[in-house]
């Protein structure tokens, strides 16, 4: 185990942001956490970086107590926050320079800039780089000392899908080398691909906690049918059908969750030609239920809101 | 580790550097700024020396007690003498052209001859302090020699003025070293915004999850200053000479001691200043507050005891009053407005007060 943390308490005056939180992440894992914003994902993440102190509970991180010996556990962990946090006046060659400096062991800048596509801009100032670039450069910063640990907030906010795809090679690289990562995400079907498990955190408590599969699996038997309508059936008509379990409705765009996909499939069509909504119905299809199906089932909100 | 944290140090320091010279408005105040302020000053100030003040000369009757009067005038090297009616010379005056009107009354001969005094009258503007301040005691001065050769009286008591002072002082060697001392305040007061710019931007916060420790941060950051503000006053220094033949009389060494000392002063005032300001433009203003009646009050342009009274305690608690004082004296050897270990003592108790205070307030988040 790289991170074990037990019974974490983090209080800002009559707000519990850390509700006694407890899970361990393994060596060469890609953890994730994923929750509403002001869910306590942050002030989490941060307490086990050392960069704020619990109220109670105990942070064990590579073996070392963090509140004990910050700048140990510093030395071989990396941070990318979620504000890309650059200097603006420096070139991209002599921010990830400057950071190397902090650190007994650091990987030659050249590499790094290999790897997150950056060559081509070493010498551009940080204020002239586009928002990818700055997302990229500040994970850059973060694997500049070849960490254990990468902490990576968000990191593929911001960036196309092309960097995006590209970001999720490195991340897959650092894991066969034997490293973990420990990332939050807004993006599902990324936790989905590249999550050995993910945490699934809502006010301040860890409420599901699995691989993706699992969770999956472990809240749905059932598959989704999706579809776009204007405007939608009503809910208690799909609730009517034979098979279904669940209907959520966003607007236009409507998940039927069924036990029993043929039934249910060939009632809604019968439902649609007598209500003469046939040609409405746009975008019609059937799937696997996701990770986003977890957590709406789990919160009650989408993640993106 | 020791060795790995002089690493960390000067790649820390080099980054402020590169980061300062590609700030142009960085630049502009460290070094344009006070060059302005010295050449504007150097120019308004360099015709002082042999300035002459016109003054009216207006004869109501052709007498020879009139006569005398106007030779005696003519005689004093700074008037530049006119005649005139008097409508005319008074125009002129309120025109600001003349900077007083003297007027010999046509009944001189026979005032005197009488045994009664004759009234010359003054005109001047009140709003003209030269013109109060240097014009009224030298028309006195010549009125009571006239009066004293007139009545024939012998002489008991008479002065004889000599300067103790080595040089004399011009405008200029006394507005030097307050360009200095002006500069070491904006460079210090504004030595704060940097880290409140990297406290908004989360910068502090991401150097804060690297092992690199807080004190290399400021030490970086107050080692630049300190090497910005010596080429400033370098600077400083060299254009003074070249361009207003200004001599350093004292020892460079106390010059940049009290430069080190001053500069580490109000680098701890502006930490202070901004310790609790959340962002750049908050803190912006506060930094001004404290700057603006510092600048205006210390007396480093002109003379505190031009202060009313009751700023006088103001005045002289203010820190940048005691490090101009400390630079005229190394620098053009001025008369001490206090002594040189009182100048350095102030100085070192502000920094440590400002300083404990920085510690214990500022938030680093």
């Amino acid at each position: 185990m790289v991170i074990e943390v037990e019974n974490l308490v983090k209080r800002y005056g009559p707000v519990t942001a850390v509700d006694d939180i407890s899970f361990h992440v393994d060596r060469g894992e890609v953890f994730a956490m994923l929750g509403p914003n002001g869910a306590g994902k942050t002030t989490t993440v941060e307490i086990i970086e050392g960069l704020r102190t619990a109220d109670s509970g105990r942070v064990s991180v590579l073996g070392l107590d963090v509140s004990r010996v910050p700048a140990d556990v510093k030395q071989r962990i990396g941070v990318q926050l979620q504000a890309p946090s650059l200097l603006p006046r420096l070139t991209v060659g002599e921010i990830l320079t400057l950071f190397a400096s902090f650190y007994r062991h650091s990987l030659p800048v050249h590499d790094i800039l290999e790897l997150l596509a950056l060559t081509e801009s070493r010498k551009v100032l940080v204020q002239n780089l586009s928002g990818g670039q700055q997302q990229r450069l500040s994970v850059a910063m973060a694997l500049i000392n070849d960490p254990d640990i990468a902490f990576l907030d968000e990191p593929t906010t911001g960036l196309d899908p092309q960097a995006r795809r590209g970001l999720w090679t490195v991340i897959q690289d650092m894991k066969h080398q034997g490293k973990t990562i420990f990332m939050t995400t807004h993006y599902m079907d990324e936790a989905e691909r590249l999550c050995d498990r993910v945490a699934v955190i809502d006010s301040g408590r860890i409420i599901a906690l699995g691989s993706p599969q699992e969770l999956i699996e472990g809240y749905f038997e059932e598959k989704a049918i999706q579809f776009e309508a204007t405007p939608p059936p009503s809910e208690e008509a799909l609730r009517g059908l034979p098979g279904v379990t669940n209907v959520v409705i966003d607007a236009s765009e409507v998940v039927v969750y069924s036990s029993d996909i043929p039934d249910t499939l060939s009632s809604l069509l019968r439902l649609a030609e007598t209500e003469g909504l046939t040609d409405q119905l746009e975008d019609l299809h059937v799937r696997q239920a996701t990770l986003e199906d977890v957590f709406l089932k789990l919160t009650g909100r989408r993640i993106r809101e | 580790m020791k060795a790995f944290r002089m690493k960390a140090f000067s790649r820390l320091l080099l980054a402020d550097f590169k980061q300062f010279l590609r700030d142009r408005v960085a630049l502009f105040f460290s070094f344009a700024f006070p060059l302005l302020f010295m050449l504007i000053f150097g120019l308004v100030f360099s015709g002082e020396e042999n300035v002459s003040y016109g003054v009216g000369l207006v004869s109501e009757g052709d007498s020879e007690a009139a006569q005398m009067i106007a030779q005696g005038l003519q005689q004093v090297p700074i008037f530049e003498m006119s005649e005139g009616d008097l409508e005319g010379k008074l125009a002129e005056l309120r025109d600001g052209d003349l900077r007083a009107v003297v007027v010999i009354p046509a009944d001189i001969d026979a005032s005197m001859a009488g045994g009664r005094p004759a009234d010359i009258t003054a005109y001047y503007d009140p709003t003209q302090t030269t013109s109060a301040q240097v014009l009224l005691p030298i028309l006195r001065e010549v009125i009571g020699e006239m009066n004293r050769q007139l009545t024939q009286q012998p002489v008991p008591l008479r002065l004889t003025e000599e300067s103790v002072q080595v040089h004399q002082l011009r405008t200029i060697d006394y507005m030097v070293p307050g360009i200095l001392a002006m500069s070491v305040l904006f460079l210090g007061i504004f030595g704060g915004l940097p880290l409140v710019e990297w406290r908004e931007k989360k910068i502090l916060k991401r150097l804060g999850a690297t092992p690199l420790n807080r004190a290399t941060v400021v030490c970086s950051q107050v080692t630049y200053r300190l090497a910005v503000s010596a080429l400033q006053a370098v600077i400083i220094i060299v254009i003074a000479y070249f361009a207003f033949d200004v001599h350093v009389v004292g020892s460079w060494l106390y010059l940049f001691g009290l430069l080190i000392l001053g500069t580490l002063t109000f680098i701890s005032i502006g930490y202070l200043a901004v310790s609790r300001a959340r962002t750049t433009e908050g803190a912006m203003p506060i930094v001004q507050l404290v700057q603006f009646p510092m600048l205006f009050l210390s007396g480093i342009f002109f003379p505190a005891d031009m202060m009313p009274d009751f700023m006088r305690p103001i005045v002289e608690a203010i820190p940048l009053s005691y490090l101009g004082d400390g630079f005229r004296q190394i620098m053009v050897d001025a008369s001490p407005l206090h002594p040189m270990p009182l100048n350095v003592a102030v100085l070192a108790a502000w920094l440590v007060v400002s300083m404990a205070l920085t510690i214990k307030l500022f938030s680093w988040e």
